[in-house]
């Protein structure tokens, strides 16, 4: 598991006055649960791009762990990433012509990184998933079904962080919970820290702390305990 | 990486089909050009290897080769009869045999000859050699039984000809393949052929008569319809006076004889040429509408190129968020490279393989098609020089898909999930 510490990040985009996100300080302890809400606009898809390296800032320190990944280079980033980031996306993104497991295990195999462990890995996570056809073409899945797939691929390389960018948004309330439910379980099982930015109140309630951005910046950041006091 | 390559191609399989469609046939139009061009060069090369020296009326050296090595159907001034004896008498000859052409039937030429010349042009495949006035021997390629009665047509039938009703050939016997139009022909008694036409030996005191275009000889000279005896057995005793003939076809004793016989027989009476030679010539023409044909080929493929960059610059202008995806998932730049290189190389590589299969094919259809027309046999050949052109092509397809992995290896990933 990693924590995080952002320092001084300021993001500008040609042609705006204001900033897309501007952080002076935030820390997220290893292991830790944490909600990003906020109307559309407010900067969460530009923090999550941060977080993940996809995005370099102009400004400012992304550490995980002890690494600036500011620092590293594009290639750097893209091997960093694909070692300690689990990704779970609004879209799936997976792959027509492959099957669920081939599909968990593309990022892997096209990153060198495919080994006997992982595959067998693989199964186990679509069996804890509740896929139990693993050879079943993506396309012929519902989408509860797709993004349980996009859940194992992201744990496959035991991350130590896992991103989910509206994970249950395009999905009806049943398939939603059982998203949420599953990314809550997976994550609390492989001890990794936990980032999903998010606008189901139900699932950003089950989370250990929420941080509300507006404007590019932190409005609004306490545990649900405090914030039930 | 490969298992991702091909789903996406299955995916793709409509767009990737004509992009594969439009190299081959790209392809395809410049191989078929190049090996029909060559087909058609050591077909008419090898054709004409088989005839040394030709000998004719001074007039045009490529109509003379056309006519008497290609049987083309066009009417040869006469040269005297005198030529035949004085060459037979010449040490440097080999042998000399006359040829005589416009006649025709059912669309074969009917060349009048020597039995000697029938002998040199190929071994029988099946019957004999004519030994009477009206016994004819034919090539391989003609369609027609022995024991056949010819009655040629003066000219062309199409073109408004008439049938010479004074004799009919009967077919004694069948060449085995020679490859050059020879095969196409129907071969009779160069007697006969003067017979038919009024220019018999004994009527020719003064060959100079008949140093005239043969054409107007059998139309406008000929006396009328008369019997000639079909049974006539063969006089080939050419030393005496003959009447004009359009060619003689010599096969010198040495290649120094037949430089000479070439310089001797060049003056103001004959026109002596080597086949090879004019065929030269003909292929330095050849050759520069080769080179208009190469240029609109390439403009062509050129053009395909330019829609296929323009196609695949598209498609991977589409698939940005998919691309993204792979980079935000941990795929390093080089495998988004490799993967847009690969797909693109390989339907372009198809393409190009494709389309040489269908340019040989192509190549291969046409050559049968003239040869069948012309009884010149095409070889279509693949040489060393069409293996460097694929190589090339593949060169080019290698280096034209850089551009648009380029493109995706180049991509933010985050602009592209944002897109």
């Amino acid at each position: 598991m990693l924590g995080l510490q952002l320092q001084g990040i300021d993001v500008r985009f040609p042609g705006l006055a204001a900033p897309a996100l501007a952080i002076d300080n935030l820390s997220i302890a290893a292991g830790s649960r944490v909600a990003l809400t906020g109307a559309s606009g407010s900067g969460k898809s530009t923090l999550i791009s941060i977080l993940t390296g996809l995005e370099r800032v102009g400004q400012g320190r992304v550490l995980w762990g002890d690494i600036d990944i500011c620092t590293l280079s594009e290639g750097g980033r893209d091997r960093w990433r694909g070692a300690n980031i689990g990704l779970v996306l609004q879209d799936f993104h997976l792959f027509p012509g492959l099957s669920a497991l081939e599909n968990v295990l593309l990022p892997a195999r096209l990153a060198g990184a495919l080994t006997r462990d992982i595959g067998a890995r693989a199964l186990d996570l679509l069996l804890r998933v509740g896929l139990a056809r693993p050879t079943q073409m993506i396309e012929t899945m519902s989408r509860g079904e797709m993004q349980r797939v996009a859940i194992a691929r992201a744990l496959l390389r035991r991350p130590g962080v896992v991103i989910a960018d509206e994970p249950t948004a395009s999905l009806d309330s049943e398939a939603g919970d059982a998203v949420g439910d599953l990314l809550l379980e997976l994550s609390r099982e492989s001890g990794c820290t936990l980032v999903v930015a998010t606008h189901d109140l139900a699932l950003s309630r089950r989370l250990d702390r929420r941080i509300r951005l507006a404007a590019g910046r932190i409005v609004e950041d306490g545990t649900i305990a405090e914030r039930a006091a | 990486m490969i298992g991702f390559i091909l789903a996406d191609l299955r995916r793709l399989w409509a767009g990737s089909l004509v992009v594969v469609l439009l190299v081959a046939l790209a392809t395809a139009l410049g191989v078929a050009v190049t090996l029909q061009e060559r087909a058609l060069r050591l077909g008419s090369a090898r054709a004409a290897d088989k005839f040394d020296l030709v000998i004719g009326a001074p007039g045009s050296e490529t109509q003379l080769v056309l006519s008497s090595i290609f049987l083309q159907p066009s009417p040869l001034p006469l040269m005297a009869g005198t030529v035949l004896p004085r060459l037979l008498a010449d040490p440097r000859v080999a042998s000399a045999a006359p040829v005589g052409f416009g006649d025709s039937f059912g669309g074969y030429a009917v060349v009048g000859t020597s039995t000697g010349m029938v002998r040199e042009l190929e071994q029988l495949s099946e019957g004999r050699v004519f030994t009477v006035l009206g016994e004819a021997v034919v090539g391989s390629a003609v369609d027609l039984p022995l024991g056949y009665a010819v009655k040629p047509t003066h000219g062309l039938a199409e073109l408004g000809g008439h049938a010479h009703t004074e004799l009919a050939y009967r077919i004694v016997g069948r060449l085995k393949p020679t490859g050059t139009a020879w095969d196409r022909a129907i071969l009779v008694p160069m007697q006969a052929v003067w017979a038919l036409h009024g220019m018999e030996v004994e009527h020719d005191e003064a060959e100079a008569r008949h140093d005239h275009a043969h054409d107007e000889a059998a139309s406008g000279g000929e006396a009328g319809p008369k019997h000639i005896d079909a049974d006539a057995a063969l006089n080939e005793d050419w030393s005496k006076v003959t009447p004009g003939l359009p060619a003689i076809l010599v096969r010198p004793k040495s290649i120094a004889d037949a430089y000479k016989l070439r310089q001797d027989y060049r003056d103001s009476t004959t026109l002596a040429v080597f086949p090879g030679e004019v065929l030269t010539n003909l292929y330095a023409t050849l050759g520069d509408a080769k080179r208009v044909l190469v240029g609109v080929t390439t403009g062509a493929q050129v053009l395909v190129a330019a829609a296929i960059l323009l196609v695949t610059i598209l498609h991977v202008g589409q698939r940005r968020r998919q691309i993204g995806a792979l980079r935000a998932f941990g795929a390093p730049r080089r495998a988004v490279f490799i993967i847009v290189w690969s797909e693109l190389f390989a339907l372009i590589a198809s393409g190009v393989l494709v389309g040489f299969g269908l340019g040989f094919a192509a190549a291969k259809f046409i050559a049968g098609y003239l040869s069948g027309e012309s009884g010149v046999a095409m070889p279509v050949t693949v040489a060393a020089g069409d293996g460097l052109l694929v190589s090339i092509l593949l060169t080019f397809a290698a280096g034209l898909a850089v551009l648009p992995a380029m493109l995706a290896y180049m991509q933010s990933p985050a602009a592209a999930l944002r897109a």
